[in-house]
């Protein structure tokens, strides 16, 4: 029993990885008033650039390295149209999110071609710490990847930027009111180029997880709508980051379960746990309905005028 | 419009398309391929053959269909990215019924059967938009999302019904039904086919719901401004949820006729073309012409040369179709852009 539940939680903390990130990423740029709904388009142009870099240089790390940099162009692209020409936030998240899923099977097709025996990914080293990890209580947590790691620093470093720092106070403060901290004195328009790229950054990480970490190789469509699921997530923790990171918990132990339903239950078709999740997001915007408020300027443009 | 501005647009779409041509040649020229080609064949291979030409319209229905599923919503400033998911609903119901029918012993003439399929499918993926619709209205549910959520719940309901024992082709590796009884299914005109009568009156439909009726009337009041829509005694909600019927049945008539016209049966990705679903080419389509519902129709066939070109390349040059896929997501990203840039309004 007790190694089943460390198997559990073990493989939600892996597939919280995607879903916190990601929905932290669109969080952070929503805090400063940038809608990023281009979190599925991200996560699949990543995913396929961290695989085929992990893949011919075969070290893990230049992967995730290498979706944080298109995350970052992705997030840059995003903020650079919709600062200078004032595109609606929607709209351009939209034609992001098609981009990406054209880039992400033209780029696999054109450097790694088809092959007989799927390509894999290299292992990712498992981090322990000594003595504590071998804990039960930490087993589970502490037997990880560097991601995981990662995933917890940022847990922590976004609270503490958010609620304890003047920057994150300042920034929280552009997604309430831009033309507010416009007049103290704060750079707006840098502030969303920063929120967003940095973002984007974490949604490309988590993009590239999928396939080096979690699959082990590259499918076309690979985040399966989990980049939307995501932007479920942000909204429906009304753009607090530790709500976000509750709620890509949840939707990963929703997943895990679904999945091990799946192969558990003879009588249910499989189809209807893999709809569970996509179902469930709906569900629980429906009952959170009440408690979820917008940044007050979150999908407005800003201008000085 | 000013001759100015139509100048300008004319502008726009040029620079736009240019400058995704130009990205194009640099990724052929990268991966060493004839750039002179590659663009030939993109243009020209659906003028070329009457095969060429058939293949290009037979994409064009279905991509209205989507077109416009797109289009409506986005007219009251809602995104229905969920045409894909109606449209597998709706084509997936009509083949439940096609082949349920036959199976209890119910052999109905061609004459009943088409309509009633046809309703089937208007009426399935009316109602699959409606939740969508609903929880908007209702519970203030971005439309984003919830159509994108339904999508994926349309893609396992038809594999259920692609997979399960009483409908799937026990012959077949892959998920695909039993064909549907004859009575059930449309034919071609010379390669094309019938459902292209049904694209016609769905485009005048379309055209008469904006222009000469109360429903299309409120839908332009509410784009123009909501506040002032509804101090004039607008129901918005009401409009929300008939506007997302009505693009969820168009899409759900576009699945509907790929099953009873295109395959005559169900297949597992019968809404595919060229890498991606008609869907999501029914929204690029719909951005190029910012959701102006009479530039669609014409924009659908310019995107299905792309595609039919797509596939060629494919075919002969062995590039992915996601080459021309990208091209086209680089175009609406341009046309957004410099839309804005040149015909900034207010």
């Amino acid at each position: 029993m007790l190694s089943f539940i460390n198997s559990f939680i073990s493989q939600t903390i892996t597939y919280a990885v995607v879903y916190t990130l990601t929905s932290l990423g669109i969080v952070i740029s929503g805090r400063a008033g940038i809608f990023n709904v281009s979190g599925e388009g991200i996560m699949l142009a990543s995913a396929s650039i961290g695989f085929i870099v992990s893949f011919l240089s075969q070290n893990a790390i230049l992967g995730f390295i290498s979706g944080m940099l298109m995350g970052a162009l992705f997030g840059f692209i995003l903020s650079y149209i919709h600062e200078s020409y004032k595109v609606n936030q929607f709209i351009l998240g939209i034609s992001l999110v098609i981009l990406g899923t054209g880039l992400s099977d033209l780029m696999y097709k054109l450097i790694i071609g088809v092959k007989l025996t799927a390509p894999r990914a290299p292992k990712t080293p498992i981090i322990k710490i000594p003595f504590i990890s071998d804990l039960p209580i930490f087993q589970a947590f502490l037997n990880q990847d560097i991601i995981v790691y990662f995933l917890y620093f940022i847990i922590f470093f976004a609270w503490w930027f958010y609620y304890k720092t003047k920057i994150g106070l300042e920034t929280r403060a552009i997604g309430e009111n831009p033309k507010a901290a416009d007049v103290v004195g704060v750079n707006v328009a840098r502030r969303r180029y920063l929120s967003t790229i940095i973002g984007s950054m974490l949604i490309g990480i988590s993009g590239a997880y999928l396939p080096i970490v979690i699959t082990g190789t590259y499918t076309p469509d690979i985040s399966a709508g989990r980049g939307f699921m995501a932007v479920g997530i942000a909204i429906f923790a009304s753009w607090k980051p530790q709500r976000a990171i509750l709620g890509g918990f949840l939707f990963a132990a929703i997943e895990v379960i679904a999945f091990r339903l799946q192969v558990i239950s003879q009588k249910i078709p499989y189809q209807f746990f893999l709809m569970l999740p996509f179902i469930s997001v709906l569900i629980i915007m429906m009952i959170f309905k009440k408690q979820i408020e917008f940044p007050a300027s979150v999908g407005k443009p800003y201008s000085r005028e | 419009m000013k001759n100015k501005d139509l100048f300008r647009v004319i502008i726009i779409y040029f620079l736009s398309i240019f400058f995704a041509f130009i990205v194009i040649s640099i990724i052929a020229i990268l991966f060493r391929y004839d750039v002179i080609k590659v663009l030939k064949t993109l243009l020209t291979t659906s003028f070329k053959t009457s095969f060429g030409f058939q293949e290009t319209i037979k994409k064009t229905i279905p991509l209205i269909f989507t077109t416009y599923a797109f289009t409506i919503p986005f007219m009251i400033k809602f995104f229905n990215i969920g045409g894909w998911g109606q449209m597998l609903f709706g084509g997936t119901v009509t083949a439940v019924v096609g082949l349920t029918l036959p199976k209890i012993g119910i052999n109905l003439p061609s004459f009943v059967m088409i309509p009633l399929l046809i309703i089937t499918g208007i009426l399935a993926g009316g109602f699959f938009a409606l939740i969508a619709g609903f929880l908007v209205a209702k519970f203030d549910i971005n439309p984003i999302i919830s159509t994108i959520m339904l999508n994926f719940v349309a893609v396992q309901f038809l594999n259920f019904i692609a997979t399960n024992p009483i409908y799937r082709d026990p012959y077949e590796g892959h998920p695909i039904t039993i064909p549907l009884p004859k009575s059930g299914t449309l034919g071609f005109i010379s390669g094309i086919p019938y459902s292209i009568i049904f694209a016609i009156i769905s485009i005048i439909f379309v055209f008469y719901l904006i222009k000469k009726t109360k429903l299309g009337y409120e839908i332009t009041a509410i784009g123009y401004n909501l506040d002032s829509a509804q101090k004039y005694g607008i129901n918005f909600q009401k409009t929300i949820l008939l506007t997302f019927f009505i693009s969820g049945a168009l899409a759900g008539l576009g699945g509907t006729f790929e099953v009873i016209n295109i395959h005559k049966k169900l297949i597992e990705g019968f809404a595919q073309t060229s890498g991606a679903q008609y869907g999501i080419f029914g929204v690029l389509t719909s951005l190029i012409v910012a959701g102006n519902p009479i530039g669609a129709p014409v924009a659908a066939f310019l995107m299905s040369v792309l595609l039919v070109g797509a596939d060629a390349l494919q075919r002969t040059m062995q590039i992915p179709v996601e080459m021309v896929f990208l091209s086209q997501a680089l175009i609406v990203l341009f046309i957004v852009t410099f839309r804005e840039r040149f015909l900034r309004r207010r």
